[in-house]
């Protein structure tokens, strides 16, 4: 116990001598730094919701990696799924715009999570029927999502009006509502934490879930035992497609309102760094998400007002994986 | 002076002690005995002298002089040689690489192979160990690997040999050739040491015996001094109870579990028939490897079948998924737990989930009924006495024996019609193997069709109406229950069926 203390505190120390070093090698005042990025992320209604805001789609995408990682199903496909996602919103409010609100918004999920979880589900019959690895479709699948958005907007989904690779404006109906204006924070939270509630009872309190976590620990017992180990992992890769896909079609209607390129920073990686964190747990993936999006919030307040560069949220962060990778190994630390 | 002392040795492993101020003495040129049940700590107390392990405490002194082994390495430089029951071949080497694996001769990097094929020869020669040094190590039968490994150790200049449960593989015949070799290496003055929990083992080749019990010392013993009862009761701390297999005064109508002429579709099965009738054990006999593994797979539906068909009562079910086969009612103990049976970071109640999760009482409202799962989960540990700090205890931390009851609850707590039994005891101490056998009769007289596999003849032979002997996936032959001729037996598992004698 007093190890698994003592393993965070000097992970704590490290990731602050760090973070020192790094600003005092850009030429930034330390102490000016680390105000800017404490009140990038508490100092205002504003920076909080800013942080929330940042954390709706990591949330719901690190929750179809976890989904995912349990079964045994390694998606590093989720950057593509949310493109697709973010396809279909479009592709929807383009075609239909005339379709009420309440239908509109309730067939932009369904389709968003379709074309996410259909996007994820090639991989999976890949897996489970013929054994290839998932790893390298997926990544594949993402550089063709990536591209596929690229040339949509500037094709069927461009914007004839404007001179830009971008989709027009989408109507209004398709826009998800605002919670707290005049900030940026939308119902894609509530929609996420409602995914979290959903994900823990699939996962944790039915037998499909059962069998599904149980496939991805021993699918040669489970096998034995009758539960089809392939027909879980394309289960599971459908679901975890189906949330990075409504990751897409939140940040369209919450935020976008309309399809642009890199509409994601690579939020479907940084989810699976999240997943990793969160211990590939609904409980755990909330507040991972919630960290990881107050530390990209922060470090880009610290640019604005101490020009100390943004990169340096994705050094800590690589540094963090890495260290709780390796915690227990550096440190000794059993746990039960 | 003894060759070897170990004095008052202790290890613990995670709280739990598995040597308690052992000791143990070797002379030169000694065949020596440890013998205990599963789990006495035998092998933790070898892998210490073999320095796979560290002791907590306690000497080991070698001809005299105190030393101190922190590595295999160490023990080999001191001269000490081990053959683990699991073999560390690499199969797609020669025998001649095996053996010098890791070894720098002369002229190093570049191999003088008929050099080293020459001093392989002389030395299978002396300690009549037929290999030969060109073949892979993936062509040679059990027996033969098994010769490998110990040239292996004699290459390396051992005057100590530990042998761990090296019968366990062997059919009857490899075993006597086993035990040639094991009086020419004490003739050439070795120092054998042999891991084993055959009592029959023991008096046929021993010198001397030393019996652990629960981690402490039971006895040292001379072979010629004692007898099958005296070792067994001193094993086990009491007298063994023979199990009593009685005819049963009745006969049930059902066909039970048929096979007719199938073969797998790896190829590596059959053809073959075998009928197992309701209310009958068939035991098949047969060197490990021969297809045993493959026969229970096509029964389960893990393997498929490419022709031929399976029925149980009539109803086919060759088609069917393992799913439907086990909702028929076919319980399966595989020989291999950690893969086949357990999920092993899932706790005792979600194990136990593995079966249960088909009920409709686990999940009223579609969601798993905590509680339930909870009692029934209770109970089959409590009537399977299964030995858990908690439900919620992941089973990796399980004993061996307590995994292999897990399975068992699991498996045979449904009222089975067909078992298919692989290994049921390996693992177990005696008291533990006692129950298994107990419950597979109780089975049998409730109108179970059980399919037995065992290494263990001794097994097969107690248990089983009729005794089935395979060797490389087809049945040499179907020997009834009491018409047993072992020296025949023998040669079926060895592939011959030239001497009939009945």
């Amino acid at each position: 116990m007093r190890r698994v203390v003592l393993s965070f505190i000097v992970m704590i120390v490290v990731i602050l001598l760090v973070s020192f070093l790094l600003i005092a090698m850009v030429g930034s005042d330390i102490p000016t730094s680390l105000v800017s990025f404490l009140r990038g992320i508490g100092g205002s209604t504003y920076a909080m919701a800013e942080v929330l805001v940042r954390a709706t789609p990591l949330m719901l995408a690190a929750l179809g990696v976890s989904v995912g990682f349990r079964t045994g199903f390694l998606n590093i496909g989720s950057e593509g799924q949310i493109y697709l996602g973010a396809i279909a919103i479009t592709w929807l409010g383009m075609t239909f715009p005339s379709l009420p609100a309440p239908l509109m918004i309730a067939l932009a999920l369904v389709l968003g999570s379709l074309a996410g979880g259909l996007w994820a589900l090639i991989p999976g019959l890949l897996k489970a029927k013929f054994g290839l690895s998932e790893v390298i479709n997926t990544i594949m699948l993402n550089y063709i999502a990536i591209n596929l958005v690229g040339i949509l907007v500037r094709t069927s989904l461009k914007d004839p009006t404007y001179p830009y690779p971008m989709s027009p404006m989408l109507p209004v109906s398709t826009n998800f509502v605002q919670l707290l204006p005049p900030t940026r924070l939308h119902v894609g939270l509530l929609l996420a934490l409602v995914c979290t509630a959903l994900v823990y009872l699939l996962m944790f309190r039915t037998t499909p879930g059962f069998c599904m976590r149980a496939v991805g620990l021993n699918a040669r017992a489970c096998q034995c035992s009758g539960i089809a180990a392939s027909k879980y992992v394309i289960i599971s890769a459908l679901i975890s497609g189906a949330l990075s896909g409504l990751a897409g079609v939140s940040e369209i209607a919450g935020l976008h309102h309309r399809l642009i390129e890199g509409i994601s920073p690579s939020y479907g990686y940084l989810a699976i760094i999240v997943s990793l964190l969160g211990r590939n747990h609904p409980v755990g993936i909330v507040f991972a998400s919630l960290g990881s999006a107050a530390l990209q919030v922060g470090s880009m307040s610290m640019q604005r007002s101490s020009g100390v560069p943004t990169s340096i949220a994705s050094i800590i962060m690589g540094l963090v994986v890495i260290m709780i990778l390796s915690r227990k190994q550096l440190f000794g630390c059993k746990e039960a | 002076m003894p060759t070897l002392r170990m004095s008052k040795i202790d290890k613990q492993f995670f709280g739990k002690m598995a040597n308690e101020q052992v000791d143990f003495t070797l002379e030169k040129g000694e065949i020596h005995a440890l013998l205990g049940e599963n789990g006495a700590g035998k092998t933790t107390l070898m892998n210490i002298l073999y320095g796979i392990y560290q002791a907590d405490g306690g000497t080991i002194e070698l001809d005299g002089k105190p030393v101190s082994i922190k590595s295999p390495k160490d023990a080999i430089a001191h001269h000490i040689g081990m053959v683990h029951q699991h073999f560390t071949l690499v199969p797609t080497l020669t025998v001649r690489q095996n053996i010098t694996l890791g070894l720098k001769s002369k002229g190093y990097p570049f191999v003088k192979a008929r050099k080293l094929d020459q001093s392989i020869r002389l030395l299978s020669e002396r300690y009549n160990l037929a290999v030969d040094p060109s073949a892979l190590v993936s062509s040679l039968s059990v027996g033969a690997q098994q010769r490998v490994e110990i040239m292996k150790v004699l290459y390396r200049n051992a005057k100590l040999i530990i042998l761990d449960e090296p019968t366990a593989v062997l059919t009857p015949q490899e075993v006597e050739s086993l035990f040639i070799v094991l009086r020419r290496l004490r003739e050439e003055g070795h120092s054998v040491i042999i891991i084993t929990h055959h009592i029959d083992e023991v008096l046929a080749i021993t010198d001397r015996v030393t019996v652990l019990r629960s981690a402490k010392n039971a006895a040292e013993v001379l072979t010629k001094e004692t007898n099958e009862e005296e070792l067994s009761s001193l094993m086990i701390g009491r007298r063994l109870q023979k199990i009593e297999r009685k005819t049963l005064p009745f006969s049930y109508a059902r066909k039970g579990l048929q096979l007719d002429s199938i073969q797998s579709k790896n190829g590596s099965l059959g053809p073959l028939s075998l009928s197992i009738p309701a209310g009958s054990i068939v035991g098949i006999a047969g060197v490990d490897g021969n297809g045993q593994k493959a026969l229970a797979e096509v029964i389960l539906g893990m393997q498929n079948l490419q022709s031929g068909t399976i029925t149980l009562d009539d109803t086919a079910l060759h088609h069917l998924s393992v799913k439907a086969r086990k909702a028929l009612g076919i319980g399966y103990i595989s020989d291999d737990r950690l893969k086949d049976g357990l999920v092993l970071d899932m706790d005792l109640k979600e194990n136990f989930l593995l079966s249960l999760y088909r009920k409709h009482a686990c999940k009223p409202h579609h969601l798993i009924d905590a509680r339930y799962l909870q009692e029934a989960t209770e109970q089959a540990v409590s009537s399977y006495s299964i030995k858990t700090a908690s439900l919620s205890t992941p089973v990796r931390y399980l004993s061996g024996g307590n995994q292999q009851k897990l399975i068992l609850a699991r498996e045979l707590g449904d009222q089975p019609k067909v078992v298919v039994a692989c290994q049921p005891t390996r693992g177990l101490d005696i008291g533990s193997t006692e129950e298994v056998h107990s419950i597979l009769l109780d089975l049998r007289s409730q109108g179970c069709s059980v399919l037995l596999i065992s290494s263990d003849l001794d097994e097969i032979l107690s248990l089983s109406d009729t005794i089935a002997v395979m060797y490389q996936g087809k049945i040499m032959d179907v020997i009834e229950h009491g018409k047993v001729d072992m020296t025949y037996l023998g040669l079926l598992m060895a592939g011959s069926k030239t001497r009939r004698i009945v």
